[in-house]
């Protein structure tokens, strides 16, 4: 039938040229447009705040797990950088002021990453922290640390600066030139690739976290008969709570369902994540997590996985709960200066709650024009 | 217009356009090295999540042939550890104490049994916010010694004559924390007791006691300046 072989290729011809259209849309998408920029965000106000918090709570126990004086001799961390190829900045003297003067250092670097001033440099200086202290005390981390010293390095690459961070800030209100040289085209279309690299990997390196989490429990006996729960409980290191450890496992039923619930969420993660079922599937690991860290007193294990997980959050959310809290905060403000303000003198355009503030450029072209009629 | 639009609208007119009048056309080189940084970008991320995923699977065929290539590049930056409690939870509580010998007038002198494990459990309880001291020091400690010297108490390896030290400062910093009387030598003793399988369901008898496995490590000499 020769009537039929033109059709025949012309649709591979077109199905090439939308194939080819497709590729060319996801290299451009690639070099110029920067994905989910408030997750990035979120991602570093969360470990910059997780650091801060961990260094100053861990301040009594400075010593003990980074200092001179830990059980981890300096001449120990550096006889297994020596084999590993790790390196850390703490070890680089065993005298206890460089000590001192290296947390106030570290406490410093993680309050301005998470600030987001200068924050490509920041967050250079905050990997070499969180990789300073990990490489330092490596036989007191948990998963958890893991985690933070990874998403550390990772970040390095993005443009977690870009929103809510004092960098934008300043970007605002500095009206700059747009001198769009050959050179700061390429640099950024550079920055963009990385960024948006670096957030795929960091979206795939969770999903491989709670991939082999699961199928390592899947090998398990306790977790297949659904006891391991049961075991963790009676842990007597994790049960800071034993009134509650006890009551749980006095609990057989949900001992089991928390179980299979465990292992099935963290199987199906990476699975769940291009459908709508992500939402619920986010929100029961919020759930796990949160039940991990009052049950077993791993607060700071489950929101470095907190965390993790916000960055599978799209934009249109942060947006909006970013323009949530504006708005109950102009709110309250209204509501607490109610009794100073003499209403009859406030302009009527003051009195709208001020919508558009968080996205402060989307008001500029009215504002211009505005000027422009004049 | 959205800040995102702001920043890549000049961009895209600009590649666009042939023959820009305002603005400068990116030099032909530039956009090659351009072009191979990008590939380089992706190619690199691509590799290592396929490496970072290789690390963490089961021993598999590719994993047997290139798996020190594999090691090299995960370790020890991109470190994988995903396993508390999996593939079981410790079905076993362990405590460890130790006690001192002290030598006087030529008479050994060994003193009776310090909870080191007691320490830790006392500062979790009723703690929301437990240090890494105390979940992880001693736990951790312990388990690299079972690592590195399996049952047998020599150090075979040079990594084990490092934990074997480790355990040794940690034991000494809890004694002395809290006795004062100096000591030669020290000695740890761990008790592993099995948790009791919970009680099965209809069935009223509660489940035999577990019997518990006590283990005790050969006495190491402590120089006083440690």
């Amino acid at each position: 039938m020769p009537g039929l072989e033109p059709t025949g290729a012309h649709t591979t011809e077109a199905n090439k040229r939308r194939a080819f259209d497709r590729l060319s849309a996801l290299g451009t998408a690639l070099t110029e447009q920067p994905v989910s920029l408030y997750a990035a965000a979120a991602l570093r106000i969360g470990y910059g705040l997780f650091y801060l918090v961990f260094l100053l709570t861990e301040f009594s126990h400075r010593d003990e797990i980074w200092g001179p004086g830990s059980p981890w001799t300096p001449s120990l961390a550096n006889q297994l950088f020596e084999q590993t190829g790790w390196a850390s900045i703490l070890t680089l003297s065993d005298n206890r002021v460089y000590f001192e003067a290296c947390y106030v250092g570290a406490i410093l670097t993680s309050a301005l990453f998470m600030f987001g001033w200068r924050t490509r440099v920041t967050s250079i200086l905050f990997a070499i922290v969180v990789g300073s202290f990990h490489a330092r005390a490596v036989y007191m981390t948990d998963g958890g640390d893991n985690l933070v010293i990874l998403m550390a390095i990772y970040l390095v690459f993005t443009a977690c600066g870009r929103r809510w961070s004092l960098d934008a800030r300043r970007n605002r209100l500095r009206a700059r030139p747009d001198a769009a040289s050959g050179w700061v085209l390429a640099r950024q279309t550079l920055t963009t690739v990385l960024h948006n690299c670096a957030m795929f990997i960091i979206a795939a390196q969770i999903c491989i976290l709670y991939g082999a989490a699961g199928f390592y429990k899947v090998h398990g006996e306790t977790w297949g008969n659904g006891t391991a729960l049961h075991y963790v409980l009676n842990q007597e290191l994790f049960r800071p709570w034993p009134t509650l450890s006890s009551f749980v496992d006095s609990l057989p039923l949900l001992v089991a369902v928390v179980c299979y619930m465990t292992v099935l969420l963290q199987v199906a993660f990476p699975f769940v994540l291009f459908s709508r079922i992500k939402y619920p599937v986010l929100a029961m690991m919020l759930g796990m997590h949160l039940g991990i860290a009052v049950l077993m007193g791993l607060p700071l294990f489950s929101a470095a996985m907190i965390i993790a997980d916000a960055v599978f959050l799209p934009d249109r959310f942060y947006r909006f709960v970013a323009d949530t809290w504006q708005q109950s905060r102009t709110a309250n403000w209204l509501v607490r200066r109610r009794s100073q303000i003499r209403w009859h003198k406030v302009p009527r355009q003051l009195m709208r709650p001020p919508r558009e503030s968080v996205e402060t450029p989307a008001t500029q072209p009215s504002d211009d024009s505005a000027i422009a009629g004049k | 217009m959205s800040t995102q639009r702001e920043e890549t609208a000049p961009r895209t007119a600009d590649l666009a356009s042939t023959g820009g009048v305002q603005q400068a056309e990116p030099p032909q080189f530039l956009n090659a090295v351009m072009g191979i940084a990008v590939a380089v970008c992706v190619v690199v991320s691509l590799v290592h999540i396929a490496l970072v995923f290789l690390h963490v699977a089961p021993p598999n065929e590719i994993t047997k042939r290139y798996g020190a290539q594999i090691d090299a590049w995960v370790n020890p930056f991109f470190e994988q550890n995903w396993r508390l409690f999996a593939p079981d939870p410790e079905t076993a509580t362990r405590q460890i104490s130790v006690r001192t010998r002290t030598t006087k007038d030529g008479v050994a002198k060994v003193s009776d049994w310090f909870d080191l494990s007691a320490v830790d459990y006392a500062a979790i309880e009723n703690n929301p916010f437990p240090s890494h001291t105390n979940h992880n020091m001693l736990r951790r400690a312990w388990v690299a010694y079972l690592e590195t010297h399996g049952n047998d108490d020599q150090p075979h390896s040079e990594r084990a004559m490092m934990i074997q030290q480790y355990l040794r400062n940690i034991a000494v910093q809890r004694l002395t924390a809290h006795r004062r009387a100096p000591f030669e030598a020290i000695q740890l003793r761990v008790i592993t007791k099995p948790i009791a399988r919970p009680a099965e369901v209809g069935n009223s008898r509660p489940a035999p006691r577990p019997v518990a496995d006590v283990r005790l490590l050969p006495w190491w000499a402590v120089s006083n300046d440690s």
